[in-house]
């Protein structure tokens, strides 16, 4: 990762020399205007403002920062200010520090209230951000996010290009975009929406966000395999039997019911979370931690997934919803009977897959995948389990408990690492049981770990592409995912049903079951 | 002469006793057998995910108490195992005789509700023996980790033997004074092993903020013409900061000045382009509010008023401990106080 100060911002945007006073280790954000499309949403409330409130009290925000808000709600400057220290508050943040970073750069928030699709709009924006300029020593630098709904994404573009805002002013400043997930709901529409963008943006200008990539521990998967002599020569198809990414929630859909008749299991969490964290369990080492180094890479690794054929989903997919039952102590109801869901939905909310991957470190290794509401806990993890050794010289019975070693990249929530291996059971008879070595993040450091979004606001202001999604990621992501939307609109694969606080449908079970395996228990 | 500071602690942090052992006269095989002892038999002990080993050196049993408050505040956040060693020579009626007296303590602390174990070994160090302290920290040293040694209220000198074991040792300038001797020796220790100042560490937030004025290319460029820098504060800080930024900003001594005040505060006036900048960052009041502004001619003035924290011993000593390496915009910045001194 570009953690070089001095290093050039992904768009090229010079920042003349580097600041001599800076501390090398700390990255602070250079003067920019943040502008917030979706000023009044829940994510501006609950992620970005948040974000934002703990990068100043890290001091990573300089005096010359601001924040402008737009949506359609009608508010003012004051009201918005009020109102985004009252949310911030109430979810937890403020507090007595807190008070004097609100004090000293609410005087540089705005808001701007106005439809999209009104040219309206962005002129008081592209006057306010003058005026900021001015006043508050933003230096022509602009962070725009989209933090709307995926709907509205080309008019802001197009809003943006029509008014001049998508590029720099001069060579010393730089215009930068966010985009939120979904980056399209299937193939073409993902196609579609770059086309927008790039009739607008250079794709250097584009940052577009998976909060996931954000979470430490997923970085840390590239620690663990690039920073250590130890893993990567197991790290193959010599060495690893398969693998098993889960990604479960126990959650159910909560009040995003209508949402989620739209997107399902398969574009909400597969399509962009898994294949991310597959990519960075799959890729070949960069030749460069910088941001195309890591991106090229991880392209590859999509690139080298088996593209299924509609009529193959049958046998490498199973798709599930959760029925009434019982989570952590408390009975849940079905998915049908969800708030804003329709009772006879197809939509998925469990999601197994076999995966092959076809180059020559993977070639043979399946990767299973997992990942549903309502399951019996909330675990992000990936497990590479090695194959069985070539021959054990004790008795059976000496290591019926025994199970293959394993290594576990724990991404959330006990962010670590398990090793299992054989070890002797104490006492006069040499019998050989499993174990577990544990290693927890959190007991090993004392750095506090960022929240995701204040990562990757962070660098997002510094120009760190890193940890963004590039155009090419989220074509290939789609590539591997669309055919299985084809199917599942022809209603070739039937719905599974799995009972809440269970880890999925007995269809799960026989897909892995039939290469003679078996899903790890988290 | 070295002063001592009162140490304050953060709130409370819940630590249960595991296991205690306490010996006079013992040897140092003793005492490792005993803290084995505590871990094999308590199941709790089992989850040790240290990252170093720290080592105190007290004059007094009531000064050890005192410091391991703090280091019991440190190993909630830095698992840790520490070595008090305590240099105990009053009351001793036989000072030929070496006598070692130890007390074990194997403690967990909840990290996210996760039971961690934390080691405190005090030693209390009577006749020869307190001369030759790195004999006994060697067999506590935690295996292939990283060990700092805290002198809370001296510089040892460059020939210490202590120094030998030692990755890394952390002193604070503000206890043990700004006497261009002292400082000197110091320097010369920085050059031999990693050090770190907690009061370098103190300073942090200001450093911060100030550096943070510069960002970008409106500002930058003014850090290339500095007429005056002037810097006021308790002898020390203000050594220390300007020394720091002399040294990034390469400044001659001429535009630096200094002057007495209750709490640190900075002034930079500079020029680019024929407009002048004044950039301050400074401290009030008792509140602990920093105010830093940026003031150009014809240009954008602003304001950004920011709290800082409690300067918690524990909190200043765990930033400090994250990095061991050598730190030498520190060593830099202690050269040019040192200079500024002379």
């Amino acid at each position: 990762m570009s953690f070089d100060q001095t290093a050039a911002a992904a768009d090229g945007s010079k920042s003349d020399d580097a600041n001599p006073l800076a501390d090398p280790e700390e990255r602070p954000a250079p003067p920019a205007v943040f502008v917030i499309f979706g000023a009044s949403g829940d994510l501006t409330s609950r992620k970005l403002m948040p974000a934002i409130e703990r990068l100043a009290l890290r001091r990573l925000l300089p005096p010359g920062f601001a924040v402008v808000g737009v949506a359609r709600t009608e508010m003012n400057d004051d009201d918005f200010r009020e109102r985004m220290k009252e949310l911030v508050e109430k979810g937890g943040g403020g507090g007595p520090e807190a008070k004097h970073v609100w004090e000293s750069f609410v005087g540089g928030f705005r808001y701007v209230a106005g439809d999209y699709d009104s040219p309206d709009t962005f002129d008081r924006l592209k006057q306010v951000l003058d005026e900021l300029d001015r006043e508050r020593g933003t230096a022509e630098n602009r962070l725009f996010y989209l933090a709307t709904p995926p709907s509205t994404f080309p008019t802001v573009i197009k809003g943006l290009n029509q008014h001049g805002l998508s590029k720099p002013s001069s060579e010393h400043a730089f215009t930068r975009i966010v985009i939120e997930k979904p980056y399209g709901h299937d193939l073409q529409s993902a196609l579609e929406l770059d086309r927008v963008v790039h009739d607008a943006f250079d794709e250097n200008q584009v940052y577009r966000i998976d909060h996931y990539l954000g979470k430490e521990t997923v970085q840390n998967v590239l620690a663990l395999r690039f920073a250590n002599a130890i893993f990567e020569p197991v790290w193959n198809r010599r060495y690893v039997d398969h693998m098993q990414i889960t990604v479960a929630e126990s959650l159910g859909v909560e009040h995003r019911g209508s949402f989620y008749e739209q997107a399902g299991a398969l574009r909400d969490i597969v399509q962009n979370h898994v294949m991310q964290v597959l990519a960075m369990t799959l890729m070949e080492p960069p030749v460069t931690f910088d941001a195309d180094g890591i991106r090229d890479e991880k392209v590859k690794a999509l690139k080298a997934v088996e593209i299924v054929t509609p009529d193959k989903v049958k046998t490498q997919m199973v798709r599930a919803q959760y029925t009434r039952g019982w989570v952590g102590g408390e009975e849940v109801i079905g998915y049908r009977e969800e708030e804003g869901v329709n009772p006879h939905s197809t939509t998925e909310t469990y999601v197994a897959r076999k995966l092959k991957v076809d180059n020559w470190r993977w070639a043979g290794v399946p990767v299973y995948v997992r990942t549903g509401k309502r399951l019996p806990k909330r675990v992000t993890e990936v497990a590479l389990q090695f194959h069985k050794v070539p021959h054990l010289p004790f008795h059976l019975k000496q290591v019926e408990d025994l199970e293959p070693d394993a290594l576990v990249l724990r991404i959330q929530p006990d962010e670590g690492i398990t090793l299992r291996f054989g070890a002797k059971v104490p006492g006069q008879a040499f019998r050989v049981r499993s174990v577990s070595m544990d290693f927890f993040y959190g007991a090993a450091f004392l750095e506090e770990t960022p929240d995701a979004y204040e990562r990757l606001l962070l660098d997002a202001l510094i120009g760190d592409a890193t940890l963004f999604i590039r155009s090419d990621e989220v074509r290939q992501a789609w590539c591997i995912v669309d055919p299985v939307l084809q199917a599942w609109e022809n209603d070739d694969v039937p719905v599974a049903k799995y009972e809440a606080g269970t880890w999925g449908p007995p269809e799960a079970d026989e897909l892995i079951e039939a290469d003679g395996r078996h899903w790890r228990r988290p | 002469m070295a002063k001592t500071l009162t140490i304050s602690v953060p709130p409370s942090v819940e630590f249960d006793t595991i296991g205690s052992w306490q010996s006079d006269n013992v040897t140092a095989t003793e005492v490792e057998r005993a803290l084995s002892e505590l871990r094999r038999n308590e199941e709790r002990a089992a989850t040790r995910t240290s990252v170093l080993t720290l080592v105190i050196v007290v004059g007094t049993t009531d000064e050890a108490a005192e410091h391991m408050d703090v280091v019991r505040h440190l190993g909630a956040r830095h698992p840790s195992r520490t070595l008090v060693l305590v240099l105990n020579g009053e009351g001793d009626e036989d000072q030929s005789e070496s006598r070692l007296d130890a007390h074990v303590t194997v403690c967990g602390v909840d990290r996210g509700g996760r039971q961690v174990a934390v080691e405190e070994v005090v030693i209390e160090c009577h006749g020869p023996a307190r001369f030759h302290l790195d004999s006994l920290v060697l067999p506590f040293t935690l295996p292939d980790l990283p060990v700092a040694v805290w002198l809370p209220t001296s510089i040892p000198s460059r020939g210490d033997p202590l120094l030998e074991t030692a990755d890394r040792v952390v002193i604070d300038t503000r206890v043990v004074g700004y006497q261009p001797d002292a400082l000197s020796r110091l320097y010369s220790i920085s050059r031999k092993v990693a050090v770190t100042d907690l009061s370098w560490w103190r300073l942090k937030p200001w450093r911060n903020l100030f550096a943070g004025l510069f960002e970008g290319h409106l500002y930058r460029p003014f850090l290339g013409d500095v007429h005056h820098l002037e810097v006021t504060g308790h002898a020390g800080p203000r050594h220390l900061f300007a020394g720091w930024v002399m040294s990034r900003l390469d400044l001659p001594r001429s535009v630096v000045h200094l002057g007495d005040a209750e709490h640190l505060s900075v002034k930079l006036v500079a020029s680019h382009e024929g407009r002048r900048g004044r950039f301050e960052v400074e401290r009030k009041g008792d509140e602990r509010v920093i105010d830093a502004s940026v003031e150009i001619d014809d240009g954008p003035s602003f304001q950004q008023k920011v709290q800082i924290g409690e300067a918690w011993p524990s909190r200043s000593l765990a930033d400090a401990l994250g990095h061991m390496g050598h730190n030498q915009t520190y060593e830099a910045a202690l050269e040019a106080a040192l200079g500024l001194l002379r």
